[in-house]
């Protein structure tokens, strides 16, 4: 199954937000796919064992997973777009 | 009368694992969520609280030993754990006014965008478990809950105007347009302002640091597991442990630093259909208005300098509760002060140096709210029955977000003279502040039409 990873500042409150709205747009879509929110500060960690990561901040690094926008999944604002991307991915 | 109360009474005595779900599953059914969901997310809820119960015990069990030794052999007392601010969110949650604050929120966005008082909508509902914080505290203070809930509407008033005033700041380190952070950590700023106005007309404040590279040296000591390690290492060393018990002591605190974050994310997980629900009928009613959608913080956590000034700040938050005379907070789960990083962020635009200065001299503030707020939150954590205490043991949060207002407003609400004199100079200081962003926003706004 592949891995989903959403971050923010401590993998609680943001992170768990989009990742329970990614879960949801996957059911509809009968996708199955590991979701969760991590700390921002474990990233580099995460990222290892991951296969898509869903960032809500302006990245200072580049990372050798796809990297979908986060902040389309918090306001709406281009939430299609982000929603084809990742269901692209994990098809 | 007296049914009704006897009701209320044997609801709140089942505690708040049983209550607050309640609640949530009642409230849930009301917005329209289907109730195989409502009643799904409700029980997520108990099992955060009984979970976050289970962390916190955990920690006052290994951490409170060591502070008592630690003041038996060199007369410090730091016996006010710090449970951080998922502990502080978990006592919120479970006061059984919480929820009230929800339609506060709701009621008062909707009203100053209705009359173009404010730009900002804010969607994030999770953070309302701050307000019912403050609310806690004036309750605990002046024991008026009208009091509180009228302190606590001011706090959702003061954080849209600071979104507006600093939504273009927001905007140039995201890069995302029409993004503000609503947060009250962002109430710090207005405090922090005239310092960092003092150290601006100094050249060597001036100076940029290269962030990025420092945060890839010292990064990993803000992971929860490594900051756990060392601060109980630390603790058993001080408390005058063998090497074996400092050892265990080490491990446990880095257990309970990395369990804490990842029982608190039920919450959000189950709070998460309601505040989605609530979000969309708001969009709906503001459609196709030129608004700023207020977020919580951590779209500005790719920010290396925020990072980078709370992992330094963290050896002097350590000092500091060492020898300021009465200081009684233990620092632990709360240690990373993002509350302190981001404003500073936010007033310094991205001037490492000078968030330092900032940072660790409004450190002592954050110390001496937390030891006054210590009885607050460990009688609540007693009436709720959200976390079982045993005697001698003390909860607090050492880094209060926006401790300067919650204290101002704590005091205003039993109407002392220091409190009316502190909220004369805080207004005079929000002027100041807005006075200052604005001048900083038109010159965003020069910048962004040369280039263009």
């Amino acid at each position: 199954m592949k891995k989903v990873i959403v971050a923010c500042g401590s993998g609680v409150a943001t992170s768990q937000t989009v990742a329970s709205k990614v879960k949801k747009i996957l059911e509809e879509n009968k996708i199955k796919a590991d979701v969760s929110a991590v700390d921002i500060k474990s990233l580099d960690k995460y990222v290892k064992t991951s296969d898509v990561y869903i960032s809500i901040t302006k990245n200072t690094k580049e990372f050798n997973i796809p990297t979908l926008n986060g902040i389309a999944f918090l306001t709406g604002m281009g939430i299609e777009e982000e929603t084809k991307k990742l269901l692209d991915l994990l098809k | 009368m007296g049914f009704i109360e006897s009701i209320f009474d044997y609801i709140l005595g089942l505690g708040a694992e049983v209550f607050v779900p309640g609640l949530m599953i009642a409230i849930g059914l009301i917005v329209g969520m289907k109730f195989r969901e409502a009643f799904n997310a409700g029980i997520i809820l108990g099992v955060a609280f009984i979970g976050m119960n289970l962390v916190i015990g955990f920690m006052l069990d290994a951490l409170t030993p060591a502070a008592q030794d630690l003041a038996e052999m060199t007369g410090i007392d730091l016996t006010a754990v710090d449970g951080g601010w998922t502990t502080a969110a978990t006592l919120s949650w479970a006061w059984p006014y919480a929820f009230l604050m929800f339609p506060i929120q709701l009621i008062i966005n909707g009203i100053m965008l209705f009359f173009n008082w404010t730009k900002t909508l804010n969607v994030d509902l999770w953070n309302v478990w701050g307000k019912i914080f403050t609310a806690v505290a004036i309750t605990g203070v002046t024991g008026n809950l009208y009091i509180a809930l009228v302190g606590a509407s001011v706090i959702v008033v003061v954080e849209l105007l600071l979104s507006d005033l600093n939504q273009p700041s927001i905007e140039k380190v995201t890069g995302i347009p029409g993004v503000t952070v609503s947060h009250g950590m962002n109430i710090l700023t207005v405090t922090l302002m005239p310092i960092d106005w003092v150290l601006r007309r100094f050249k060597f404040f001036n100076k940029k640091m290269d962030a990025n590279a420092l945060r890839e040296k010292i990064g990993v000591f803000a992971e929860n597991n490594v900051m756990g390690f060392i601060i109980g290492i630390l603790l058993g060393f001080a408390a005058g442990y063998s090497i074996a018990d400092a050892l265990i002591l080490a491990m446990q605190a880095a257990a309970a630093l990395t369990l804490f974050p990842m029982i608190a994310k039920l919450f959000m997980e189950a709070l998460s259909p309601l505040s989605e629900a609530i979000n969309e009928f708001m969009k709906k009613r503001f459609k196709g208005r030129e608004m700023y959608i207020g977020l919580d913080w951590p779209i500005l956590a790719g920010s290396s300098e925020v990072w980078v000034a709370i992992i330094l700040t963290v050896p002097f938050t350590l000092l500091l509760a060492f020898i300021l005379p009465g200081n009684a907070v233990l620092p632990f789960a709360g240690i990373l002060n993002i509350g302190l990083a981001v404003p500073a962020l936010i007033v310094t635009s991205g001037n490492l140096l000078r968030m330092m200065v900032l940072s660790i001299s409004a450190t002592p503030v954050f110390l001496y709210v937390s030891t006054y707020f210590t009885d607050i939150i460990t009688d609540l954590a007693r009436t709720t029955n959200a976390v079982a205490l045993e005697e001698g043991q003390r909860l607090t949060w050492s880094t209060v977000e926006y401790p300067v207002f919650r204290f101002i407003l704590t005091e205003l609400g039993s109407f002392t003279l220091i409190g009316i004199g502190m909220v004369v100079a805080w207004i005079l200081l929000f002027l100041f502040y807005r006075q200052q962003m604005t001048k900083r926003n038109e010159e965003f706004k020069a910048e962004v039409e040369e280039v263009a």
